[in-house]
């Protein structure tokens, strides 16, 4: 005979504010299976918990409902409860009558107490059905997989490696570093981007640790938490990494010319190229699409001065494996391109550019060798309009949110502008400024401080030319006025997009995306590096717009998280997953279509007892289930059973009400 | 519409060729001029096949469970038929190398009155979707018009539609001749007749009829091609189309107008999760 007891909490005003509590746990007395029915005013602190305790060892009780707040939120401390005093945690039920009643019913007081009575009797008759469970434990791999290369890829190998745990380390294009690399100074502080960053460049490449597999993807992840298998395509380089010694005598003498897309096409680099002087690994890649001995059989040139011979027109793109037990998402972001703003003539007027290409102008090392010039005649501007919020929050051309970092790197272009080009003048078109941040709003302030920048609050209806200017027409809403710029450089403050490819890695890695193809986090406050995918976490702006210092910090936290992940030879995971009676299952093979992890595989069993012929049915990996019950609800002939969500225990809880 | 010949003269040469262990077809009934499905491994019996206007069952359920998986079977089959035919391949249940499909340009079936049958007149598909040979001319895919006794029902006040579906449950004797028939009922273990499905139990009430019922034709919803032999099979004479049709028209409103079987690995309505679906509730 099933004995359960009952526990309902207070939790402060929270939920006794709405309900009232003794009459519920009176309810519940009425119940005959129901041994023990009492309330506490937070049953999550100690002194709650330890009544849970005692009233399980005093009652001998075989099953506990606690009536309080979400799962989400205290069920593993109560089931931690159940199991000091001796019981299996999953004999746990909560009846959330918090979040599904005092909040969402404030207004109807009774009616809120009789749901939070029926909300008790389903749990108490699914408890009774409950069943004990166990954690299931899974070898472990350590090693893990980071996926893009630029600060947040860079930071998270480097703590994980730190901790001597080996890092694969996959990066799309020839170089590692990301957008980081392309910046000037940087706010809000105003420190020199490559020297802070080249350091932890090299580190990556000459960590015992990391293996920095560049030019490459990933093309393929299965398997499961702990036990994944990757695979990796390397691009065809046409260098021998091993020999080459990175002198650039190849470089230097290919005749083929490419727009440079590092200096965002400003100017031109050559078919066999480094993206960078600073880039790590410090060697060539021929761009196969430009390279004329490639497409057409003509020159050579680079195979013939190059003294290593590290030249091969002849290698092909390469796909290895690697066993994993983690992966990091650091795919980084794009830039939105501001060509719908047609009314500010974008693509028709050469001296509108996007921050950044400013970006490289300013840098010491970029295309201009630091100094801003116009793209039409090259010469240096006087009076330079930011246009913020391009794209951002605005719903009609571009996307909804605020790309966040744009406020603060275009006070910080007002600032290297007026470092760069002393008698010039900045004028700032913008929605708000958002400079929430240590030392942020400092900054806007020493911005607008130091450089006398003109910050206009409005929108910008149209751009136009006049003679070798263009005209700015624009509203400043603070005086309520119409407003004429003349401008001799217009920068656009672009949005952050997330990258394009986005979506198909998280398909092929089976996570999930937003409307915006940004990777989705677990949940947005309480775990925010993790991904709803067990054992693989997310960095940097492939979540959302952020700056370094959020990057640095999130990569940091994904490092901890993988250390924590390989801190034991196996892994505990939760039992509440799926299995299927294969007795019962048609085959049909519907489940496999439905399961968003990719958990079920087929199976060949005897057709019957002892039988030599063979029939299909599916098979769940326990070790890759998530028990979200997609299968479950799609299998017509009910083979499959989600543990803790039994049949016989929802029917027990439908009839309970 | 009489193919006899032709089915003869096609299956001498499967049994022939050595390319068939089984034919199934049909046979003329011994005492009224209805005809029943017939099974043969002889080729001596190859004249007794017929193939007519009264050829109305749908003898793709003939092929369940794993019977294609050792032997190999030559079967006819109407429009309606290769429709359940393509959801059995898609869904895993036959192996398409070990049929060979007879498909019939059908000119619509008779009912036991003798007029055509309600479901040819409202057929969308006469032709064969799936054969590896074709009889007849084909004439295309025809327009969907919502099932004439669901467009009365729907006339019909809200307490007046649930005696209707009421009288079938009330009169349903649980014999499940009705899933027996049907080809796409083929699970290992119906649900129906589990231990575990305490809803089901209850034999002859209607309250576990209506369960029973409900969840069966649920699990034809956006796979049913409405061939209606399990209407014919049904001992009591229940409209069981009303259940499917109901499920149809919905579906077919709110699915890009989704009809079952129509298409090659095409799962059916409710068994599609495309990767192109907004992904954004798993929290
Ligand atoms: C104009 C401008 C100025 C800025 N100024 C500042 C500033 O002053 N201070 C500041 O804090 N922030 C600034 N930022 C923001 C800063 O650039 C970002 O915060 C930072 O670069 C984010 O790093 P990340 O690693 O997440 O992404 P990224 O730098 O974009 O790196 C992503 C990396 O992943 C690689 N990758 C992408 N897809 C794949 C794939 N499928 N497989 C393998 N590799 C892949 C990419 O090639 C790239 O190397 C600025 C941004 C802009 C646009
Ligand atoms: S859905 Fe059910 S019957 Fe079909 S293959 Fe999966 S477990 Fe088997
Ligand atoms: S419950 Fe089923 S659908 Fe969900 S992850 Fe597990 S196997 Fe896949
Ligand atoms: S429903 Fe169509 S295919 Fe089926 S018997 Fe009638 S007319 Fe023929
Ligand atoms: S009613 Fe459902 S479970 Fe039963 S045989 Fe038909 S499809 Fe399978
Ligand atoms: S439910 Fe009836 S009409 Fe529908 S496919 Fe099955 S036997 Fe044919
Ligand atoms: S065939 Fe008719 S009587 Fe038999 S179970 Fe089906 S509906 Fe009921």
């Amino acid at each position: 005979m099933a004995r359960v007891g009952v526990f309902v909490c207070f939790c402060g005003a929270n939920i006794a504010g709405v309900i009232d509590v003794p009459a519920v746990v009176q309810e519940a007395k009425k119940i005959k299976e129901v041994k023990i029915s009492i309330e506490y005013k937070y049953l999550c602190s100690d002194p709650g918990q330890q009544i849970i305790r005692e009233a399980i060892v005093q009652n001998r009780l075989t099953s506990v409902v606690v009536a309080a707040c979400s799962p989400r939120m205290h069920e593993k401390t109560f089931r931690k409860a159940l199991l000091d005093a001796g019981m299996n945690p999953y004999l746990l039920e909560i009846a959330n009558i918090r979040e599904h009643s005092s909040w969402v019913h404030q207004k109807d007081k009774k009616a809120a107490t009789e749901k939070a009575s029926d909300l008790i009797r389903m749990a108490v008759a699914k408890s009774i059905a409950n069943e004990q469970l166990h954690e299931i434990s899974v070898p472990v791999t350590k090693r893990a997989l980071v996926i893009g290369g630029g600060i947040a890829g860079i930071q998270a190998a480097l703590d994980i490696a730190d901790a001597r745990i080996p890092v694969t380390l996959v990066e799309k294009s020839p170089s590692i570093g990301g957008r980081m690399a392309q910046l000037d100074e940087t706010f809000p502080t105003l420190d020199c981007s490559q020297c802070i960053l080249t350091p932890k460049m090299v580190d990556v490449a000459s960590h015992p640790y990391i293996e920095l597999i560049p030019y490459s993807e990933v093309i393929e992840l299965q398997g499961y938490v702990g036990n994944y298998k990757a695979k990796i395509k390397k691009k065809a380089s046409y260098v021998d990494f091993s020999s080459c010694t990175g002198c650039g005598a190849c470089t230097q003498k290919c005749p083929v010319k490419v727009p440079n897309e590092f200096n965002m096409n400003i100017d031109k680099r050559k078919a066999i190229y480094t993206p960078f002087p600073q880039a790590v690994p410090n060697k060539p890649v021929i761009d196969a699409e430009h390279c004329t001995m490639l497409l057409k059989g003509k020159c050579g040139i680079c195979a013939k001065v190059c003294e290593k011979g590290s030249i091969n027109f002849k290698m092909v793109d390469e796909v290895i494996e690697r066993e994993i037990g983690a992966v990091v998402i650091a795919t980084g972001y794009d830039l939105w391109d501001p060509k719908p703003y047609e009314e500010y003539g974008v693509g028709r007027y050469k001296d509108i550019i996007t921050s950044l290409e400013f970006e490289r102008m300013v840098s010491a090392s970029g295309p201009t060798n630091g100094v801003p010039v116009r793209p039409s005649d090259g010469k240096v501007p006087k009076n330079v309009v930011f246009i913020k919020c391009i794209g951002s929050r605005d719903e009609a051309k571009g996307i909804e949110y605020c790309s966040k970092i744009c406020c603060m790197y275009t006070a910080k272009h007002a600032i290297l502008l007026h470092h760069k080009v002393p008698d010039s003048h900045a004028y700032i078109f913008y929605m708000d400024i958002r400079a929430a941040g240590k030392g942020y709003e400092e900054f806007v302030k020493r911005a607008q401080v130091e450089t006398a920048a003109t910050y206009l609050r409005g929108r910008v209806s149209k751009i136009y030319k006049k003679g070798d200017k263009l005209m700015v027409r624009g509203e400043d809403a603070q005086i309520g006025q119409v407003v004429e710029v003349e401008a001799d450089l217009v920068v656009l403050a672009t949005a952050v997009i997330a990258p394009k490819d986005n979506p198909a890695l998280a398909r092929l890695l089976g996570v999930s995306y937003d409307k915006y193809g940004y990777i989705s986090e677990a949940h947005p406050k309480l775990r925010p590096v993790e991904t709803a995918k067990a054992g693989i976490f997310l960095a940097g702006c492939t979540q959302a717009p952020k700056d370094i210092p959020d990057t640095v910090a999130q990569a940091s936290a994904c490092a901890a998280k993988v250390c924590g992940l390989f801190a034991g030879d196996t892994m505990k995971k939760d039992p509440m997953i799926s299995t299927i009676n294969n007795e019962f299952c048609s085959g049909c093979l519907n489940c496999i279509k439905v399961c968003p992890y990719q958990a079920i595989v087929t199976e060949e069993i005897p057709l019957g007892h002892g039988s030599k012929e063979i029939r299909t049915v599916a098979k769940i990996n326990e070790g890759v289930c998530q028990g979200c019950g997609s299968c479950v609800a799609i299998c017509r002939s009910m083979a499959i059973s989600l543990a803790g969500f039994t049949d016989p225990q929802i029917i027990n809880e439908i009839v309970a009400i | 519409m009489d193919y006899s010949k032709k089915i003869q003269e096609i299956a001498s040469k499967l049994f022939a060729d050595n390319k068939i262990n089984y034919f199934v077809g049909y046979k003329q009934n011994s005492f009224d001029d209805s005809q029943v499905p017939f099974l043969i491994t002889d080729p001596a019996e190859i004249p007794k096949l017929v193939f007519t206007d009264r050829s109305v069952f749908n003898l793709a359920n003939y092929l369940k469970p794993d019977h294609t998986k050792r032997k190999r079977v030559g079967l006819v089959v109407k429009g309606c038929d290769s429709r359940a035919l393509n959801l059995m391949l898609t869904e895993s249940q036959v192996k398409r190398e070990n049929i060979y499909i007879i498909g019939i340009c059908c000119e619509g079936v008779l009912n036991e009155k003798g007029e055509k049958a309600q479901n040819c007149v409202e057929c969308v598909m006469p032709d064969p979707v799936v054969y590896d040979e074709m009889i007849g001319s084909p004439t295309g895919k025809r327009e969907y018009t919502i099932n004439a006794d669901i467009r009365e029902l729907a006339t019909k006040a809200l307490e007046e539609r649930a005696d209707y579906f009421e009288s079938i449950f009330e009169n349903c004797i649980r014999c499940n001749a009705c899933r027996h028939s049907c080809p796409l009922c083929y699970c290992a273990k119906c649900c129906i007749d589990q231990e575990t499905s305490t809803l089901y139990h209850g034999a002859n009430t209607s309250s576990g009829a209506m369960h029973a019922l409900m969840t069966w034709s649920l699990h034809l919803a956006g796979r049913c091609v409405d061939c209606r032999n399990c209407e014919k099979a049904c001992p009591s004479h229940l409209p069981l189309h009303l259940l499917h049709k109901q499920n149809e028209s919905v579906i077919y409103e709110n699915f890009q107008q989704h009809l079952a079987g129509m298409e090659k690995d095409d799962r059916g309505a409710f068994y599609k999760y495309s990767l192109s679906d907004p992904d954004d509730f798993i929290l």
